[in-house]
């Protein structure tokens, strides 16, 4: 398959009050063509700023690259000009962000807001560009376009702003579409939408996706590949049946079942017991040791490596070490284990 | 019967009338919401739940309707004193954290802001240490109180609204969509957070989310909006399992569940409002089906809907 988008070694730090905070600690990703790659992770450990760094979207005066190149059509994005950054920006990578807030400008209608990437990255006159738009925000879902072209962002409610947004980011036919929590304001039928909205983009066009979501539901959906982030590092890395089905690392078994099911009794949630680690000072072993109660002294110590599972799989955890003891997964994702052919725990029949 | 905190009746809010793009984002609305108790409030997005959370804590004045909180009139003339009082008494966590986070002030003055209006610390230390508590109660740290809004997470930001409406001891939070931000594991460590104080102070909530697994696990009673209209309102497990409204059933069956053998073969239902036939001579309204599950429906379908109930029996 073909990489259309290499991070590599890639370090960051956040110059702050307090000192310096490194937010990214060693990131390393391949982006398939054609591919939906889902991040998730603790929050704070570093999914938005890891795309933004890839957008270089992040304040210059106060972040710092320490490390490493993010490669994109044979270029290094890290190393780029502004002006050919705003080339690619919108055009070949768009992004839609976390807060829609963020990227909505509050005093310009909506409509012109849409047109103007359009205008800028395509060749067609005004009255196209706004036939194109009201297009898009029909296609996200959005109720009489032609009469909310001229509002303002407030006057929207959080869904749909988070839908002008993604209207905005496929205004262009991207390459390569950056979707921070595209979904998260939405209600599950209006989600549903959308992510058919991407899939079909993807295969009218084979955009590669980067999907951020705190929606393991959603990431079962949508995800060809899991990354799993935690502590400015991925911790986890594989195909979406590898990490749901037969997962490595104490972290991703700590996700898996902190979700309640549908059919959840009253019993308190279970919640990763302890702090994210402190990234001013972060521990020098596996991160998340302190928290871990399947920690060895080893991690205390070193960071772990990654170890492989499979060609597609991947965990940096030191359980994986050949000398280390074989532990019991928690209940729950044994549970899940038992659906994988190659686990230690299948019991038959995934489908 | 529990006590009634709140009581909305026929609420409606709508903006830009008399224009071509005149909304009713809420339009006739009646819940009670009960002491102590957590209702939930799901719909489409843009049905109009961040509205009616928004009228009931008086950031808009109603167009129509009422909202009383303690048997009193919210929307009603108050004295400076009064309202102030009120402001405390209810409090609200909002859907976008960036928007409603003050980006030129710290995060101590952030949080310490209703303190300081409602002169709740006794002095400078006291204050810190306040905040300081609050930063911990939601999972941050002491050091995260000289930071900027902008130097958080998305995730952190979100939980700076919490401290911010728990810090002056609300008895009634509406809290729009305030998880939805958060990684899992800290959704459940604020919602055991949540369910935790509500125990402890006997606070109610009015919870708006999309997160529907989420919802059910926090809520008493759930209500489903759809296009500024209550469609359906029932006690939690009943409205799962035994959802009346077809919107309603829409919505449970597009629930994206996080096993990816089920999401490849899933299936939908889409909801298409035209299915009611509804003309001008049907009577639509909230009717009650069975003891508090109610449906907002026809004199026809509530006769259908209590047939299939009688038939389920
Ligand atoms: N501009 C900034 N200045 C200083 N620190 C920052 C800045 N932006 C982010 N950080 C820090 O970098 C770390 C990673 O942040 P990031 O926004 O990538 O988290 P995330 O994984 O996207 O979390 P969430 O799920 O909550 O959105 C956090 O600890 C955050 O506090
Ligand atoms: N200030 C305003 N002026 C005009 N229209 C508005 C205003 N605020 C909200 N609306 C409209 O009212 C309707 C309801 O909005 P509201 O924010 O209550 O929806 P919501 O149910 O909270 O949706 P979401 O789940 O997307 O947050 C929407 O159609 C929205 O566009
Ligand atoms: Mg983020
Ligand atoms: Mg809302």
């Amino acid at each position: 398959m073909e990489k259309i988008l290499q991070v590599k070694d890639l370090e960051l730090s956040f110059h702050t009050f307090g000192g310096e905070v490194k937010a990214i600690r060693g990131v390393n990703f391949d982006l398939y063509k054609g591919e939906t790659l889902a991040i998730v992770g603790e929050s704070g450990s570093g999914k938005s700023v890891t795309t933004k760094s890839i957008m270089r979207l992040l304040p210059e005066a106060t972040s710092e690259f320490k490390n490493g190149e993010i490669l994109f059509g044979g270029r290094d994005l890290t190393k780029l000009s502004d002006k050919e950054m705003q080339k690619i920006r919108g055009k070949d990578i768009s992004m839609i962000f976390q807060d829609p807030m963020t990227s909505l400008n509050p005093t310009m209608p909506i409509g012109r807001q849409i047109t103007e990437p359009i205008l800028k990255h395509q060749k067609i006159g005004k009255d196209e560009a706004k036939k194109v738009a009201i297009d898009l925000l029909r296609l996200v879902g959005m109720p009489k376009p032609e009469l909310r072209m001229k509002q303002y962002p407030h006057q929207f409610s959080g869904g749909q702003r988070q839908r002008i947004v993604i209207a905005i980011a496929l205004a262009c036919n991207p390459q390569i579409l950056i979707a921070d929590e595209p979904t998260t304001a939405l209600d599950v039928t209006i989600q549903a939408q959308i992510l058919e909205l991407m899939k079909d983009l993807q295969k009218k066009i084979d955009t590669s996706i980067i999907f951020i979501t705190h929606d393991l539901g959603v990431v079962a959906n949508v995800a060809d590949r899991v990354a799993v982030m935690y502590g400015g590092k991925i911790v986890e890395i594989g195909t979406v049946d590898e990490i749901f089905y037969n997962p490595q690392h104490p972290y991703t078994w700590g996700l898996l079942s902190s979700m309640p099911s549908m059919d959840a009794e009253d019993a308190k949630l279970y919640a990763i017991p302890g702090t994210p680690p402190d990234l001013l000072d972060p521990p020098k072993g596996d991160a998340f040791a302190l928290r871990s109660e399947y920690a060895m002294k080893i991690d205390m110590e070193q960071p772990p490596p990654f170890f492989k599972v499979s060609d597609t799989h991947m965990a940096a955890t030191w359980l994986l070490h050949p000398e280390a003891p074989a532990v019991e997964p928690p209940e729950m994702v044994i549970e899940r284990m038992k659906k994988f052919p190659g686990s230690r725990y299948y019991e038959g029949s995934a489908n | 019967m529990a006590e009634k905190l709140v009581e909305i009746k026929n609420l409606k809010q709508h903006f830009n009338v008399g224009k071509a793009n005149e909304v009713k984002a809420v339009d006739g609305i009646s819940f009670d919401i009960y002491k102590g108790e957590t209702l939930g409030l799901v719909g489409e997005s843009g049905c109009g739940k961040s509205t009616t959370g928004r009228s009931i804590i008086r950031l808009y004045d109603a167009t129509d309707g009422q909202v009383l909180y303690e048997g009193e009139s919210v929307h009603g003339k108050k004295n400076k004193k009064d309202l102030k009082k009120f402001n405390r008494k209810m409090q609200m966590i909002f859907q976008d954290p960036y928007a409603s986070l003050n980006q030129r002030m710290k995060v101590m003055d952030i949080i310490a802001e209703g303190i300081d209006i409602h002169g709740l610390a006794k002095d400078a230390n006291d204050r810190k240490k306040m905040v300081y508590d609050l930063l911990e109660t939601v999972g941050l740290n002491k050091e995260h109180a000289n930071r900027y809004p902008h130097e958080f997470s998305g995730g952190q930001r979100q939980r700076l609204g919490i401290a911010r409406a728990l810090a002056v001891d609300p008895d009634f939070i509406i809290a729009d969509e305030p998880i939805s931000a958060l990684d899992v594991s800290i959704q459940a460590q604020v919602v055991n957070l949540l369910k935790e104080l509500q125990e402890e102070k006997g606070l109610t909530y009015l919870f708006i989310a999309h997160d529907l697994s989420m919802v059910k696990y926090i809520s008493d009673r759930i209500g489903v909006m759809y296009f500024g209209k209550l469609v359906e309102l029932a006690p939690a497990d009943e409205l799962y399992e035994n959802p009346m409204h077809p919107y309603t059933q829409s919505l449970l069956s597009a629930i994206p569940l996080p096993d990816p053998n089920y999401e490849r073969n899933r299936t939908r239902k889409a909801y298409d409002p035209a299915v009611h036939n509804y003309t001008d001579a049907d009577d639509v309204k909230m009717r009650e089906v069975s003891p508090n599950h109610f449906v907002n429906c026809s004199e026809k379908e509530f006769a259908e809907l209590q047939e299939r109930m009688a038939a389920k029996k």
